[in-house]
């Protein structure tokens, strides 16, 4: 075929063109294809589809750094959980609200002297009792039923899990006697960094999606221990132990699709069963070493804070919602945490971008519900810098939902918490990379241009002003009016 | 969809890639107009935008994002077209006008 054949058939050039046209429709469609691929396809759903490390898919090297990017600013304290962690005040204060009731006066004496400095709380912690559960009581006749699914979902979830730690550290830590009455000695590691790579072996092999090694700080470790984690007197000082002296981080995520229909369909059930299950294994392991080993895990059955030292161990940084973002799995994270003496070489903090990004997004701040979380800049909690979240409303509203009971909207919405394909893993390169900051306030503009979400207010329940409206509709599993004739 | 993650369906692409290239070239040659290389620059450029536009909108409907799908392949999509009618004005430059041919013919 000549360039011009003399009107024998098509000539070269002309071929060429409609070639070329063909080719660019033909392409375009594949790339359609492709990416309607890449975004329906379940294995960018990290940490369900494979354990092994394989959803460690992000070199965190690169963005390793000497220091965390948290910031010590002034003399540290340790938090004293029995009224700063909200589930062991709330529960000190329902006691307490019973009494009151029968016209008693309040007899914890921890927890007047807390309403006494922090009055807003208490006001927040009387509404959860006199206004809001009435309400949700009222409102889950009326619409319970719709979210039956997602309740019995997260009630199987959470039915499998290990027993609580039933002792202090001095005795539960350590290895028992095996069945002939032998103590295992400990075994004589050959190197801390070799160490390291089995547990985190192990801990993937348990099901960890991902794993962290840090130095315990003991910042993070709470004055005051927690009921039901084996301590004598709960009002005592928590010692410290020596061979608290590591902290293996590991973590999961929360099933995808339900996690992006919260709040009424999601659930931190499955990710904290999961969680629990490889962090007892994991000490159990260590044990068996020889080695003390104390889990602290979900839910509420921890002698520390645990998102702090996760951010230590090298897997992610806090974001302006307080919770942990991880380059794999966005803040889609439930971690727990087991103490140890076993010497192993730690990972260093990383550093990719969410600070920065986290001053400009508010993407959670805009979407949260109770206005728990903070538009404005860090503060100074107990000697650190960050972003303070209002507890008490966060657990409000939380307690306020139907379905499986909480919230986790900020998690749903962060524009971190995206499926790891091409495009989101584009968008995280972007804004890791990017010193400059154009490309964090780019991002943030589009994700709020094209990733819209219901109006907060319409999160809440009927009787509280909303429409129980959720993030993202439910997946196909999880609808009740599906399978069951709802009356 | 498996093969949407292959090596093949990369190879496929760049082949009709080169094919969209020896088109664009044809039509560069039967108007007169000199190609250079920041020409072909800014025609792999718009290709990567365009690409780009059309993987969106895949990836965000596969996601369940519609709302993400529309919007995103509206903006890009417009984006994408400004951006080819200016780049058909930077490929014509240095091209004899259609006038300027006609009288040469007559």
């Amino acid at each position: 075929m000549s360039d011009s054949d003399g009107g024998n058939g098509l000539d070269r050039r002309e071929f060429l063109k409609i070639s070329g046209v063909a080719s660019a429709v033909v392409g375009g469609t594949g790339l359609g294809l492709f990416g309607y691929a890449a975004g329906k396809d379940p294995q960018t759903y990290l940490g369900w589809q494979n354990e092994e490390g394989a959803s460690e898919i992000v070199d965190h090297g690169k963005y390793e750094v000497d220091k965390p990017t948290y910031e010590k600013v002034g003399p540290t304290s340790r938090p004293d959980a029995r009224v700063e962690n909200i589930f062991s005040r709330r529960g000190r204060f329902m006691r307490q609200y019973r009494r009151m009731q029968t016209g008693a006066e309040m007899e914890d004496e921890v927890l007047a002297a807390y309403y006494e400095d922090h009055p807003e709380d208490l006001e927040l912690d009387r509404l959860m009792m006199e206004e809001i559960y009435p309400k949700l009581r009222a409102d889950m006749e009326k619409y319970g039923e719709q979210y039956l699914l997602a309740v019995a979902w997260s009630d199987a979830m959470f039915a499998v899990g290990p027993d609580r730690v039933d002792g202090p550290p001095d005795v539960a830590d350590f290895p028992r006697p095996d069945r002939m009455g032998r103590v295992p000695e400990k075994a004589r590691m050959k190197d801390p960094a070799r160490t390291s790579e089995l547990i985190k072996k192990v801990a993937h092999e348990c099901g960890s999606t991902l794993v962290g090694i840090a130095r315990l700080n003991p910042d993070w470790v709470y004055k005051h221990p927690l009921q039901g984690r084996g301590f004598e007197n709960p009002d005592d000082e928590l010692a410290i132990p020596e061979h608290w002296e590591f902290a293996v981080v590991v973590g999961t995520p929360m099933s995808w699709d339900p996690m992006y229909a919260n709040p009424n369909y999601g659930t931190s059930s499955d990710a904290y069963a999961r969680s629990r299950v490889i962090a007892t294994r994991v000490a159990a392991f260590i044990k068996a070493l020889g080695y003390p080993a104390r889990t602290h895990i979900p839910g509420n059955s921890y002698d520390l804070m645990v998102p702090p030292i996760a951010i230590d161990a090298g897997m992610g940084e806090q974001g302006r919602h307080g919770v942990m973002i991880t380059p794999e799995l966005g803040c889609n994270i439930r971690p727990a945490v087991i103490t140890t003496s076993l010497p192993m070489q730690t990972d260093k903090p990383i550093d990719f971008g969410v600070q920065d990004f986290c001053r400009y997004c508010k993407v959670c701040a805009e979407n949260c519900p109770s206005g728990a979380i903070p538009f404005g800049d860090k503060e100074e909690v107990r000697g650190y810098r960050r972003y303070k979240i209002d507890t008490s409303k966060c657990v409000n509203f939380w307690n306020s939902n139907l379905g499986s009971m909480g919230c986790r909207i900020c998690i749903a919405v962060c524009p971190y918490t995206r499926k790891a394909n091409w495009l989101h893993k584009l968008a995280l390169k972007l804004s890791a990379n990017d010193p400059t900051g154009v490309s964090e306030r780019a991002l943030t503009g589009m994700h709020k241009a094209l990733y819209e979400g219901p109006d907060p207010q319409d999160y809440y329940i009927p009787s509280l002003g909303g429409k129980n409206a959720s993030y993202r509709k439910p997946p196909w599993w999880l609808r009740t009016e599906d399978f069951i004739d709802l009356g | 969809m498996q093969i949407f993650n292959s090596g093949f369906f990369w190879f496929a692409e760049g082949i009709l890639f080169c094919v969209m290239v020896l088109g664009m070239r044809a039509v560069a040659r039967d108007r007169s107009i000199p190609l250079t290389w920041w020409k072909w620059l800014a025609f792999g450029v718009w290709v990567l935008l365009a690409g780009f536009t059309v993987a969106f909108v895949g990836t965000s409907v596969g996601e369940g994002e519609p709302t993400a799908a529309v919007r995103g392949g509206l903006m890009f999509g417009f984006v994408a077209i400004v951006a080819a009618v200016v780049l058909w004005r930077v490929w014509m430059i240095g091209a004899p006008s259609r006038t300027t041919e006609k009288v040469a013919e007559s």
